[in-house]
């Protein structure tokens, strides 16, 4: 077959699926950008301090699960508002699988030693398996039902890290064990690099990175497979998509498991990153945190999904970091507006605004009108 | 391979919802391989009956059987397994996609690829997803849209969108093709591919085709059988011929109507 | 017994102020099948509203004020946010409702700070005991309030223009507006009811035997998203069997959490969640929702 594909031409009816040809990808800017971003991000943790490492590893776990809240809220039009309560699996079942038994403070902790590569897959799955229990209820319900449905997760979640003392800590929360993965461990244990002292922020970094890349490039292959056009069928016409074959029920209970597994590995890199669970942080407001990182960067897009994560992630950093710099925004305790209210009035108003001007989130300003996963 | 193909059988389907009965005991048989068309004036239970066929209402009385298989009570997705295609009124094309992306969706039963095999982009997955591409741009090609499938099928014409639909249900490699309304709203050159299209698929893929339309020309042209409803209720059938005289038909489009 | 009764009792009366939240979050569904997550901080704004009056303008003024403030904050949400989107994703609108109750909660929290502020009620810590059952004289208003209210609703909603225009505008919209109904004058009516009975419920939520408006009070009127939703979103006779429903499972929870201590602390919050999820299991549309008839 003839190519004679030109980028901007008539779209090649030879890559119906694929995008303009590999030498006309090498004519853009955008490889080059993307190239240049990836040099920088492998270099950040030789130039960073231990505070932007950490934003920016918040970040990647933010990435991490809102790429699964994506595919669920975004592609498969499923309202949740329980992300949390799965980031809190994912957090504490790595500690319940990976701690030790100990005693803190005079309260007793339970734990199951394993190593602790094997339990960051496990609480994954665990994570996935809760997902797994409520299918009943999120195969089978969809809009305001379901987000309100979900809610009962989040309380059910609060109920159980306040109350189950032994596993969760209580309102103490419980420390985190650091990941060995191949006898390399991710503490605070110094190792020089190029004359760099890495700490557990460092060698952190490229693991998450590293996590990030692999949820970022699977939830792709998911969108742009079969799956995606039936989760997309569900969400842009239920009962057409039933009709032309898709079991709607189970796609919605499968996507939903997805995404709690998503959720999970985010709690996970979270708990390695704050070295310490805190049970108030797995409420209402994280689910809701979440929801929102998907609105400002794109619902149904992955890139979109990463975008909003690092808005919302980041700006409390940003805030606090410069708050003396800029006006209104104040250090915590003094008058005018902490960091944590000022950012989350800018991402309230950064979702409203995205709504009513930018339908499609930020992802979709570098190609309005054009599909992108 | 092909299987015999099997005549559908609606026997006494009734349908009750909220008081209201949309269909009373209705019954028709889809010779194998034909057209069929159902007419009748608005509210009659045309769509109610394709909802049946479907699977989208659950009859309240009456059986629908493809071949020997019985149809009723199953789940729309099960029924579409079963080999029942159906493209709707309304259009219920994915807003973003291509026209081959919104094709591939029919071949949603005959694929296998899942979560794990698409995101870990597995060999198999890439090798399925191919040799269906190559299948939607046969039946593309067969119903004229080859040279559309990369663009948006939501920017094309509304006829054309049409297409896209029929030809998505016809991805499914279906036994029996339901069309609801496949005509309406387009232009009369629109029509005319259309028509041809539908013989098309009757004649070369022994497809029976259940089609509900409102323009009697498309239908005394292409339907070897109709089945005339009104107020849920059949009340005539046979050959467009024999139905075009009956007085129960013509009192029912022009007679006591508010 | 007397515990149980009163319980019971107590459980009917917080119970019919959720019912009250619950039904200005189904008139805004009903109207415009939107699910508005602002609901709590309309609640939050009309509290506040009144908190901080009552002590210059007296009780009354300040909760007509108050009340008014909720509404005309309800209004200017529809008229601001709500009416200028120009998309039909019913996710996207809810997400949008989440954004403004952000906004709205964030701002009204760092007013309030750590404060518990009084409401001002002329019913005070007065308690009426009537054969061996206490109950509190808060809990008596709320009860009759929130009666006469939702039955003023019940009844709107059926018999009057009002309540059937808003009926016709959420079944079908096109329709609605082609016989003549306003659809920009429904809506906009059915966000400043809701702000309105709202602020009503903040009131009863606040006065005793709770210390009085703080942070925590947008938590309770969360309760009025279980109510809603088991009762069946769309109805509103759902509405007040929800509230009902809510208010004593957590009180009668709550009430006997010493028997339940095995299930942990706290577990008279927990406890209306759970309910909703069993009603959900049995009837995905709620009790009285009406279960999706597909129109295609």
């Amino acid at each position: 077959m003839s190519e004679t594909t030109k980028d901007t031409a008539a779209p090649a009816p030879a890559g119906a699926f694929a995008g303009p040809s590999l030498t006309g990808r090498l004519r853009r800017p955008a490889p080059y950008l993307w190239l240049a971003g990836s040099v920088l991000l492998l270099l950040f943790p030789f130039y960073l301090d231990r505070f932007w490492l950490q934003a920016g590893l918040f970040a990647m776990a933010a990435a991490i699960g809102a790429i699964g809240l994506n595919l669920l809220t975004g592609s498969t039009g499923q309202l949740s508002m329980g992300h949390a309560f799965f980031l809190a699996v994912g957090a504490y079942g790595y500690c319940v699988l990976g701690g030790g038994s100990s005693t803190e403070n005079g309260h007793a902790l339970t734990g199951l030693g394993l190593p602790t590569w094997l339990a960051a897959v496990l609480a994954v799955l665990l994570a996935g398996a809760a997902g797994g229990l409520f299918s009943p209820i999120a195969g089978r319900l969809s809009g305001a039902y379901l987000g309100i449905a979900t809610l009962a997760l989040i309380f059910i979640g609060q109920h159980v890290l306040f109350n189950a003392g032994s596993l969760t800590g209580g309102f103490n929360g419980r420390p985190v064990p650091p990941l060995s993965l191949f006898g390399f461990t991710f503490d605070d244990a110094e190792v020089v690099v190029a004359a760099v002292p890495f700490q557990s922020s460092e060698k952190l970094w490229y693991l998450g990175l590293a996590a990030l890349l692999a949820s970022g490039l699977f939830a792709r292959g998911v969108l742009r497979g079969r799956p995606g056009r039936a989760l997309n069928a569900i969400r842009d016409h239920r009962i057409a998509a039933g009709v032309m074959g898709v079991p709607v029920a189970r796609y919605r209970a499968g996507v939903f498991v997805l995404s709690s597994m998503y959720a999970g590995l985010a709690g996970v890199l979270l708990a390695l990153v704050f070295q310490r669970t805190v049970p108030e942080y797995f409420g209402m407001i994280l689910s809701l945190e979440y929801l929102a990182m998907i609105v400002i960067g794109g619902l149904g897009s992955v890139a979109g999904a990463v975008i909003g994560a690092a808005f919302v992630s980041l700006l409390p950093q940003v805030l606090t970091h410069y708050s003396d710099s800029l006006p209104l925004v104040s250090a915590p305790g003094t008058g005018g507006i902490a960091p944590g209210e000022a950012s989350r009035y800018l991402y309230g108003a950064a979702v409203v605004a995205v709504v009513l001007f930018l339908p499609g989130g930020i992802a979709r300003l570098k190609n309005p009108g054009e599909k992108k996963k | 391979m092909t299987t015999a193909p099997a005549p559908l059988t609606v026997r006494d389907v009734t349908v009750r919802f909220a008081g209201l009965t949309a269909l009373d005991a209705v019954s028709f048989t889809v010779e194998p391989g034909s057209v069929h068309a159902v007419i009748g004036p608005n509210g009659a239970g045309k769509s109610t009956t394709f909802n049946v066929l479907s699977g989208v209402y659950r009859a309240t009385s009456g059986s629908v059987h493809l071949g020997d298989t019985e149809l009723t009570g199953l789940a729309p997705h099960r029924i579409a397994g079963l080999g029942v295609a159906r493209t709707f009124q309304n259009l219920a094309l994915p807003p973003h996609a291509t026209v081959a992306e919104s094709l591939m969706l029919g071949r949603h039963r005959l694929t296998r690829a899942g979560f794990v095999a698409s995101g870990l982009r597995l060999p198999s997955a890439t090798r399925e997803a191919r040799r269906h591409l190559e299948r939607v741009r046969e039946i593309a090609a067969f119903i004229g849209l080859d040279k559309e499938l990369g663009f948006p099928a939501a920017a094309l014409p509304y006829g054309k969108q049409k297409l896209v639909e029929l030809g998505r249900a016809l991805c499914m490699e279906p036994e029996v093709l339901l069309l609801d309304e496949p005509i309406a709203g387009m232009t009369a050159d629109e029509r005319r591919r259309t028509a041809a299209v539908v013989a098309g698929v009757r004649d070369s893929l022994g497809i029976s085709i259940v089609m509900v339309e409102h323009d009697m020309g498309v239908v005394m042209r292409l339907a070897d059988a109709v089945t005339v409803l009104d107020f849920g209720r059949r009340i005539a059938g046979g050959t467009p011929a024999e139905v075009q005289n009956d007085p129960a038909v013509v009192q029912a489009y022009l007679g006591a109507q508010e | 017994m007397t515990t149980f009764i009163e319980l019971l009792l107590g459980g009917l009366s917080i119970g019919s102020v959720y019912a009250l939240i619950a039904l200005g979050f189904v008139v805004i569904f009903k109207a415009t099948e939107v699910v508005n997550f602002a609901h709590a901080s309309l609640l939050l704004a009309g509290g506040y509203v009144t908190a901080v009056l009552h002590d210059d303008i007296g009780f009354w003024p300040a909760l007509g004020v108050g009340i008014a403030g909720a509404a005309v904050v309800g209004s200017a949400v529809e008229f601001l946010v709500m009416r200028r989107y120009r998309g039909s994703d019913q996710s996207v609108l809810a997400i949008v409702t989440i954004g403004v109750d952000i906004l709205l909660t964030t701002e009204l929290v760092r007013r309030m700070g750590t404060d518990v502020m009084s409401l001002g009620d002329p019913w005070g810590d007065d308690v009426v005991t009537v054969g061996g059952v206490t109950l509190a004289e808060t809990r008596i208003a709320a009860f009759l309030v929130a009666g006469l209210l939702i039955t003023v609703f019940l009844l709107a909603f059926r018999f009057t223009s009002w309540g059937v225009s808003m009926r016709a505008a959420a079944e079908n919209p096109q329709t609605a507006a082609l016989m003549g109904i306003r659809l920009g004058r429904v809506s906009l009516s059915a966000w400043a009811v809701a702000g309105a009975l709202a602020a009503v419920a903040a009131l009863f939520l606040t006065v005793f035997p709770t210390p009085g408006l703080e942070r925590a009070t947008s938590l309770a009127a969360l309760k009025a998203f279980p109510a809603a939703i088991l009762g069946g979103l769309d109805s509103t006779t759902g509405a007040l069997v929800g509230g009902l429903v809510v208010g004593v499972t957590e009180s009668l929870a709550t009430g006997y959490q010493g028997d339940l201590s095995f299930l942990g602390r706290g577990i008279g919050d927990l406890a209306p969640y759970l309910v909703m999820v069993a009603v959900l299991l049995i009837r995905p549309a709620g009790l009285f929702g009406t279960k999706e008839l597909s129109r295609v």
